[in-house]
């Protein structure tokens, strides 16, 4: 399997804030990976290392192989790092015109990727009064318009209306499963990560504090949920410290699904009563959520 | 891909852009020369209104105008606006916060030499554009004053025109080259535009200081003033004669100037390779 992204112990600060801290990932090609983190967990520093926007102080990374910065692996990148900005004095086709001439693809489908993005309205009115959305559009047209063979996109959907995010999401996958384009995908929407993305990384104080499979992440993570008809702090005191209250009536027990057998005889045998217990599974936002709260503690 | 095919690609890329940027195409390459013209047609009216009646044997040369007024085509104020139009070009990417839509796609010397270059070719058609108005204003004044036209009162050629037009370049290019350094370093294009001069001022009280101090004589020290190797090489050209033994100073005195372009390009291309562009 050939890696697409790598860094090596990468750490970056500035100043006395550590934006990444012995940072170490391989993301493969092929695929759509999501990198989820709060703010300040280094996501953009990651990516602005990969396209040599600014240098490591120590640790290595390689794109395609190659050091940061290789202008060769850089032309099979498209990005779109944070809030897209654009020259006031250009249009939509002006800015993608001017990206063609710099990268040497003066045969690139502009006016194609203006209509898969929806703008081909707004092509030739200045970038200067387009809106959030409209940038976010140009950004991801910009990305992908020179068929690059790896996408970096940095909240590809924030500032987007609904209909417009279902259509970048569906673009996105489009792109990764028909085209083979590899996708980093850095996202605050943990939907958006859990609907679009093969695998996952979740990123805390400039570390990889968990990375794996959607499913694998979140496959260990399910919770028995206990209904009763006795109190519930009598079922809490069963359960001990790997229960807690989920509303008035039910609680949530951390266990191993082979353990439920045993739980549910020492349940009845303390005098609960027993209205249901089902296995509710974890999304991604409880994994997210649980890792953050981990790795604070 | 070859390097110089991505050179090229990222100077198509810069002038594809500078073309549409009216604002600074305007008022940084084209604002300095339309407002000499319109000075001098309007200086040549208001002398016809105040003295009414024709001069007898009064006469204007085209070349010799034209080669004035190329000579004066990197004075402080025409600078001023050179210095805007280059600050838009080589620190404008700061300001927008732009430089990231295009470092991943070229390498950053080309980046940076090809916005040198391209300002370069604008000052270039700046100064065409400077001596085109200036033989328009002083055919059009001519005309006005009811002055004859000649070509040239003092033995100027086209060839002098040229020289001159070539100097100028050079001493515009080391303001030029002084803007990409700063660019890169102040990340501003207010910052450009100051320094620029800011050093175009230094340099001409340096150099007027040492030529009363050193009384005609040539020193290193002079010679390290791009404003005095620009005059030097247009006196050398124009009036060898005048300039006495100095005129033998000329060969260095371009060395200086090219040197000057070379050395402070290098540093910019350097800074800027190693530059973080967290926030541009």
């Amino acid at each position: 399997m050939s890696i697409a992204l790598e860094a090596d112990r990468l750490t970056k600060t500035y100043g006395a804030v550590r934006a990444l801290d012995d940072f170490s990932i391989a993301i493969p090609a092929g695929g759509v990976f999501g990198v989820l983190g709060p703010n300040g967990a280094g996501k953009s520093t990651l990516f602005r290392i990969a396209l040599g926007l600014v240098r490591p102080t120590s640790g290595s990374a390689r794109l395609f192989g190659a050091p940061p910065g290789d202008i060769s692996a850089l032309r099979k990148v498209g990005a779109m790092i944070e809030t897209p900005r654009y020259p006031a004095y250009l249009t939509a086709r002006d800015t993608l015109s001017l990206l063609a001439l710099e990268s040497g693809r003066k045969g690139a489908d502009i006016d194609g990727w203006l209509a898969r993005v929806g703008l081909t309205e707004a092509a030739d009115r200045s970038t200067a009064g387009y809106s959030v959305g409209m940038k976010q559009r140009l950004g991801l047209a910009a990305a992908f318009f020179t068929k690059p063979e790896l996408v970096i996109l940095d909240e590809p959907t924030s500032g987007m209306d609904p209909a417009g995010i279902q259509e970048i999401r569906a673009l996105i996958v489009d792109l990764a499963q028909r085209e083979g384009v590899t996708v980093i995908l850095a996202s605050h929407q943990l939907d958006e990560v859990r609907r679009v993305c093969d695998r996952v990384a979740i990123l805390s104080k400039g570390k990889v504090v968990a990375e794996g499979g959607v499913a694998e992440l979140t496959a260990g993570e399910a919770r028995l949920r206990i209904t009763a008809a006795s109190p519930i702090a009598q079922v809490l005191s069963v359960l001990g410290d790997k229960g807690k209250a989920d509303g008035a009536d039910a609680a949530l027990a951390d266990i191993r699904r082979d353990e439920a057998p045993a739980l549910i005889r020492a349940l009845v045998e303390a005098g609960v009563e027993i209205t249901e217990a089902r296995w509710r599974e974890a999304d991604l936002e409880g994994v997210y959520l649980k890792t953050l709260d981990q790795e604070a503690a | 891909m070859g390097n110089s095919l991505m050179l090229t690609d990222a100077i198509l890329a810069e002038r594809f852009r500078l073309l549409r940027d009216r604002s600074a195409l305007f008022w940084g390459f084209c604002f300095a020369p339309l407002a000499g013209f319109v000075l001098s047609i309007g200086g040549d009216l208001f002398l016809r209104n105040v003295i009414r009646q024709p001069m007898p044997g009064m006469s204007v040369a085209l070349l010799d105008q034209v080669i004035k007024a190329l000579a004066d085509g990197c004075s402080t104020f025409s600078a001023l606006f050179l210095m805007i139009g280059a600050a838009a070009v080589l620190a404008g990417d700061y300001r927008g916060e732009t430089w990231r839509l295009l470092t991943p796609r070229n390498t950053r010397p080309n980046l940076l030499l090809a916005k040198l270059l391209v300002v370069g070719e604008a000052i270039f058609w700046n100064l065409l554009l400077t001596a085109v108005l200036s033989a328009l204003a002083t055919i059009i004044g001519s005309a006005i004053g009811r002055k004859a036209l000649i070509v040239t009162a003092m033995d100027r050629t086209v060839f002098d025109a040229i020289g001159v037009l070539a100097i100028t370049w050079l001493e515009a290019m080391t303001l030029a080259a002084l803007a990409a350094c700063v660019g890169v370093l102040s990340r501003s294009t207010m910052g450009v535009v100051i320094a620029c001069l800011g050093a175009r001022f230094v340099e001409t009280v340096l150099s007027t200081s040492l030529r009363l101090m050193d009384q005609g004589k040539v020193t290193g020290k002079l010679l390290a003033i791009p404003v005095f190797d620009a005059d030097l090489l247009r006196g050398a050209l124009l009036d060898p004669a005048q300039l006495g033994p100095a005129a033998s100073s000329a060969g260095p005195a371009l060395a200086a100037l090219a040197a000057w372009i070379v050395a402070l390009s290098a540093g910019a291309v350097f800074l800027f390779q190693r530059q973080d562009l967290t926030r541009e």
